[in-house]
């Protein structure tokens, strides 16, 4: 029983994200905090992983008691202009049948939000959506 | 001036009514008091009088479900279903961390209530009542 290590959870969200995109076809992600540069005409996805709300879950002290972490994930996902929403589609399918109501190394995944198309997309020359969802994890003292 | 919060609170039980053990994942607890009043007044009084009788508690107590096994918590969250129930099983009901501060008595759980809801956590809602001394230490 320990507090909860942020980056075994990040890993697990990001890692996750990672490997699909590595698969055939290949979709370049890009992760918070990290230097990129897109290739114009061309896809990416960027994953933007926050924690939020901490709650107590059960009695306790500091030893032997449970808290509820829960943080969201937002996904843009980046597609060439001018050439309609299927491709972006089937990216944000992708990335929504990942999480879509998972629990992987005890983070559990709520249904996902979107593909929703962003007005302005940022940075700008792409057809943007995003995806987004909430996780929850269990933190044991 | 010293105040407490919820969390400081914790449970013990022990359905053998010797060595209470401690519930994991507790909630909740409450734990009303009752003590009856029993009319004495004076035929031609005109004020009531009353004096105290039997004194009886009863309470509930909220459970995360864990799946633990072979242990005081899945004994307490089944306890419920026992046959031939004596009341003999332990209650302690914690305010403080430090353990010092409780309230103890023999009872009996007299319902539980089992519930799973669509994105929320588990949980288990267990009611009882005392049996004979409530001990306050509080």
């Amino acid at each position: 029983m320990a507090a909860v290590n942020l980056n075994t959870i990040r890993s697990t969200i990001e890692g996750r994200l990672a490997t699909e995109l590595a698969l055939a076809p290949v979709i370049p992600v890009v992760f918070h905090n990290q230097p990129s540069t897109p290739t114009p005409n061309s896809s990416f996805v960027q994953c933007l992983v926050s924690f939020g709300n901490n709650n107590f879950l059960t009695m306790g002290g500091t030893t032997g008691s449970s808290n509820s972490v829960i943080g969201v994930i937002v996904m843009n996902v980046f597609t060439p202009k001018g050439v309609g929403p299927g491709a972006n589609l089937t990216i944000g399918k992708r990335i929504r049948d990942l999480y879509n109501r998972q629990v992987v190394s005890g983070v559990h995944f709520d249904p996902p939000t979107g593909p929703e198309v962003v007005a302005s997309p940022a940075p700008e020359g792409y057809f943007q959506t995003q995806v987004r969802l909430t996780f929850e994890t269990f933190e044991d003292l | 001036m010293a105040f407490y919060r919820g969390q400081q609170g914790s449970v013990k039980f022990d359905d053998a009514g010797s060595s209470a053990a401690a519930i994991t994942s507790t909630r909740s607890w409450s734990l009303t008091v009752e003590k009856e009043s029993l009319d004495t007044t004076a035929l031609g009084a005109t004020y009531r009088a009353n004096v105290g009788g039997l004194i009886s508690g009863s309470g509930t107590c909220e459970i995360l479900y864990t799946a633990s096994s072979a242990d005081e918590t899945n004994a307490f969250i089944e306890h419920v279903n026992t046959a031939n129930d004596e009341g003999l099983a332990l209650f302690e009901l914690f305010l403080d961390t430090t353990g010092t501060k409780k309230i103890s008595f023999d009872g009996v759980i007299t319902s539980a209530e089992y519930s799973a809801t669509v994105g929320e956590i588990e949980v288990i809602t267990l009611n009882f009542v005392t049996n004979g001394d409530i001990t306050l230490g509080i």
